[in-house]
Formats: structure tokens, sequence, C-alpha cells
């Protein structure tokens, strides 16, 4: 994030030029004359000042005499002509460049990431990546359902409970959410699952001085910090189920009373839960009481996992391998196979898997060449194993986990009997009964 | 076209590509609100902000215009 000073008389362009610098994630501050202008910099330090080069009382760059001498801000002149480039090149030295009139946000966002793009070849192409609400990344017709939703629901005050996969952006879609509300507060996260039964009451409504061994100051609970913004619990359903009543009572009252304390305090916040639990699992799980449900989910999303999503894999490859080359100073390109064998796999740890692989494979390659060198296997051992251990979760029976694994095997060898009942190590007799008994097989194929 | 006259025409220039700047602008605020990343509330009013400026700048090209005509008293030819 960026600290910007924009310079300029006409108060529309402010308004309008801050709205996009701000959804572009930076902190900016405005001035319409020299003086104001002067005022900021003598009690602010910016990375960045945008400056109109003719204000009413005198031009813009009059203001650079006010910055000190080795002042790290770089400076970039709005211009109603191009011929003030020269100018500006013999004035002022490389920290200075120009903008000229009418400006997009394409120029403002390049010339604020000036020092990034510095650091990468000037001759390679900057691939234009659109982020919806400032975060998501994807086109695909479910993503876009998403964002209707997502849309919808930032207008209302409404809690969100989101529900998705491990890896599929949970979080990411809650700060999309936050930045789509527009609320004055800010995006506060913590992870419900991170705590133990003697913090998350502290960590979720503050504590005051005293209340327990080791609390030497008082401390604001992440309601109270997420004041008229919005408040992210992640891991919902690791909440221990004890604490949940005070959770609830937060929810309804709105007021908090901290850890060891006994005032009331007001909070206002919109809370966005998440879980990797579908629906049917918290029902039956009871890991969340369903009161506390109905609280937390009054609008349920569901993320969309990465391989219902197929087309968003390129993009978002190419989305990662461009920020790793940002980053890294290389300029690694994919090419067209191997996106295509990334969009083959299904990635059942979703979009944090894809990521991580990316940056496996960059790790991997010669930072000189700009061929990615992609490793042998794409399968993750550890979601395998993820997949494997839901079905030998403790409470259920052996049938149920024996007709699992004879449908595994079956969809493994496309539907031959004969070789799943080698794998399975029972004959081809045997499984025809099981399947029969399964009501999975007509007298046809007997 | 004298000195004086190029000068004046810069100035009018100038004024016209005030309303050219916040029309692009505008529009970019639209098209952020097509992609859900503001209200659409503010793209209806960048909307009407583009017909306002629309209307200026036609009337600064149709000022330049006049002042540049031959029996113009701003012309000084």
């Amino acid at each position: 994030m960026l600290t910007v000073l924009l310079v300029d008389d006409d108060t529309e362009f402010l308004d309008v030029a801050c709205t996009i610098i701000e959804f572009l994630g930076h902190e900016v501050l405005t001035a319409t004359n020299l003086e104001e202008a002067r005022d900021w910099v003598k009690k602010e330090t910016f990375d960045h000042i945008l400056l109109d080069f003719m204000l009413p009382d005198g031009s813009g760059l009059h203001l650079l005499e006010s910055l000190p001498e080795k002042s790290p801000t770089h400076v970039t002149l709005i211009t109603g002509h191009p011929s003030v480039r020269g100018i500006i090149k013999d004035l002022c030295g490389p920290k200075v460049d120009y903008l000229v009139k009418p400006i997009q946000r394409e120029d403002i966002e390049q010339v604020l990431s000036r020092k990034s793009s510095a650091r990468s070849s000037p001759n390679a192409k900057k691939p234009a990546f659109t982020k919806h609400f400032g975060h998501l990344i994807g086109e695909s017709a479910c993503m876009h359902e998403l964002y209707k939703l997502i849309g919808r629901v930032s207008k209302t005050q409404a809690n969100v409970m989101l529900l998705g996969e491990s890896g599929a952006g949970k979080e990411v879609v809650a700060a999309a959410i936050h930045q789509a509300s527009e609320s004055e507060g800010p995006y506060v996260a913590t992870n419900c699952g991170a705590f133990s039964k003697e913090l998350i009451g502290s960590e979720l409504f503050g504590h005051e001085k005293g209340a327990f061994t080791g609390a030497v100051g008082k401390k604001a609970g992440v309601f109270e910090q997420a004041e008229n913004g919005t408040l992210f619990l992640d891991e919902i359903t690791e909440m221990p189920i004890d604490m949940q009543p005070n959770l609830l009572r937060v929810l309804e009252n709105k007021v908090v009373i901290r850890v060891g304390g006994t005032k009331t305090i007001p909070v206002n916040c919109r809370v966005v839960s998440a879980t990797n639990r579908s629906m049917e699992e918290i029902a039956q799980s009871k890991v969340l009481r369903e009161d506390i449900y109905f609280r937390l989910a009054v609008f349920p999303i569901t993320i969309p996992p990465l391989r219902e999503r197929k087309d968003d894999i390129p993009m978002l490859a190419e989305y990662f391998i461009h920020q790793l080359n940002e980053e890294n100073g290389t300029q690694y390109q994919w090419q067209s196979s191997q996106l295509e064998q990334l969009s083959a796999y299904d990635w059942p740890g979703n979009i944090r898997e894809l990521r991580h692989f990316v940056h496996r494979a960059a790790i991997m390659s010669d930072p000189q060449s700009s061929t990615l060198d992609l490793p042998k296997t794409i399968e993750s051992p550890f979601a395998k194993k993820q997949n494997l251990s839901s079905g030998l979760k403790a409470g259920r029976t052996i049938e149920e986990v024996e007709k699992e694994l004879i449908y595994a095997t079956l969809e493994k060898v496309d539907g031959n009997k004969t070789t799943a009942a080698e794998m399975l190590g029972i004959s081809t007799k045997t499984l025809y009964n099981r399947l029969h008994a399964y009501g999975d097989l007509s007298a046809s194929d007997k | 076209m004298n000195e004086q006259q190029f000068e004046q025409l810069q100035v009018d220039v100038h004024d016209a590509r005030r309303p050219l700047n916040r029309i692009t602008m505008q529009a970019e605020l639209i098209k952020m609100a097509l992609n859900g990343d503001v209200t659409l509330e503010k793209a209806m009013i960048a909307l009407d902000k583009i017909i306002t400026e629309c209307k200026s700048c036609s009337e600064s090209l149709s000022q330049i215009v006049a002042r540049n005509r031959p029996d113009s008293q701003d012309n000084p030819e």
C-alpha cells in the first residue's frame, strides 16, 4: 500500500481519482492548490505525489522545491500537453514522470506500480488481470454467479457464511465482500481454530488488565477492532462448543464484555464466517450450535472448488507467474501445452495447491530462461491423503467404508468388474453380489 | 495565426480538455460499477456527469470557433 498525495484544482476529477486509487489499495490525501499541497508535504511522507502542472496559485513544479533533498517520493506531473515531457525530463530527473490528460485508470495503476514494473524487463508484456471487487480473479460462469451474490449482499448488513473446500479462497472472498461493502471500518480476520479454549475469549472479546495470568494490559477483541467494518471468522466450526453461547450473545445483543470486565461495549460490524464443512456436515456433526448457525449464515455463499471452474485455471496460473516474475525479476512464461496440463488436473487442494505448484515450478526453473520446468507429477500427496482420510473417520460402519472402496476402485478401472475384483482381492462373484446388495446392479448385468 | 492567437487557442484547448478528463474518469467509474467494484448508484451519477460535461465541452468548442471567426472582435486579424 502506498501513501499518495493527489493535487489538482478540479474537485470532480479529485473525487473520482480518489475512488480509483483507494480501490487499488492505496491511501490517498488530496489538495486543490499549491499551498494545501505544501502543508501536506510538511506534515506527511508520501510514496507518490500525483501533481497537476497548472494550479490556481502557481505551477505544480514549485512543490518539488518543498520536498526534502533525498526524498524517496516519486512525483507524477499531470499535464494537458505532451510537449511538457521534454521540460520535465530536463528539469526534474528520473524520479519525476508525467501523465497526459485525459487520464485513464490504467495510467494511474501504471505510475503507482512503477517500482515493481521498473524491475521487470521493459519489453515484457504486462498481462491485464481483472480483479473483481479488488481481489477475485476468474471469468467462469460460476464465478460470475459468485460476484452477483457478493454484489447483492454487500449492499446489506447481513452476516455471511462462506462454505467451500480448503484452499478455495474463502478469505479472499471475505476481503472482497468487505471491499464491495464500502464500509468505513477496517477488515479484521481471525482463525477460530487457531486459539486454545482459554485464549479464544480474549481474542474475540478482548480482556481487561489482570483478567488472567499474562494479561499485563487491556486488549480490544476483534469485534471491537472491526468496528463499522468486517470481521472474518475463519474455521468457525472449529470453535470450542462451550464458547459458542458467548458468541451468540454478542451476535444477538451487539455488545461485548471483555474477559475480566463488567462494562458492556457496543459493537457494530458485519461478521463473515467460513468453514470447509458442508451444510449437511455442520448439521450432522453438531460442531456448531443451531442458533449460532442461523445468526451467522443469514446469507450462505458456497465458493466453487477449482475443478468446477477449470476455465479459470490458465488465467490464475498466468496471474501467479506474473506475481512471481514481478517479485523476482524473472520473465517466465507458460507454454500452451503446460496450461492444458494444468487444466486437466483436478486440484483437490484448489487455488492454494495451484499457487504452490506454480511457485514450485518457478523455483525449479532457470531464472535466466523464460521457460518453466514443471515438476514431473502434479499430484499433491497432502491432498490425496486428505481425500483418503475422509473415508476413514470414526463413526462410520465397515459396510459403508467397504461400499465406498468398491465404488472408488470401479471408478479407477473404468467400471471393469474383473479388474476391480482383482484389485480388491475378492472374487468377481463376490463383487457382483455386493453390487447387487447395494441395488446398483440390474439382473441383466449378472 | 499569430502568437497571440496561438496562445489563446492553447488556453481554449486546455479548458476544453478539462471536461474530457472528467468524462474519462467518470467512464472508469462506470466500468468499476459494471464489475461490481462500486455501487450502481455511483454509475448513474457518473452518467449524468458525463452528459453535463459533454455539453460543457461542446460549449467550449463553440466558443473556440466563435473566437476564431474572421469577423470576430476577439480575433485580432
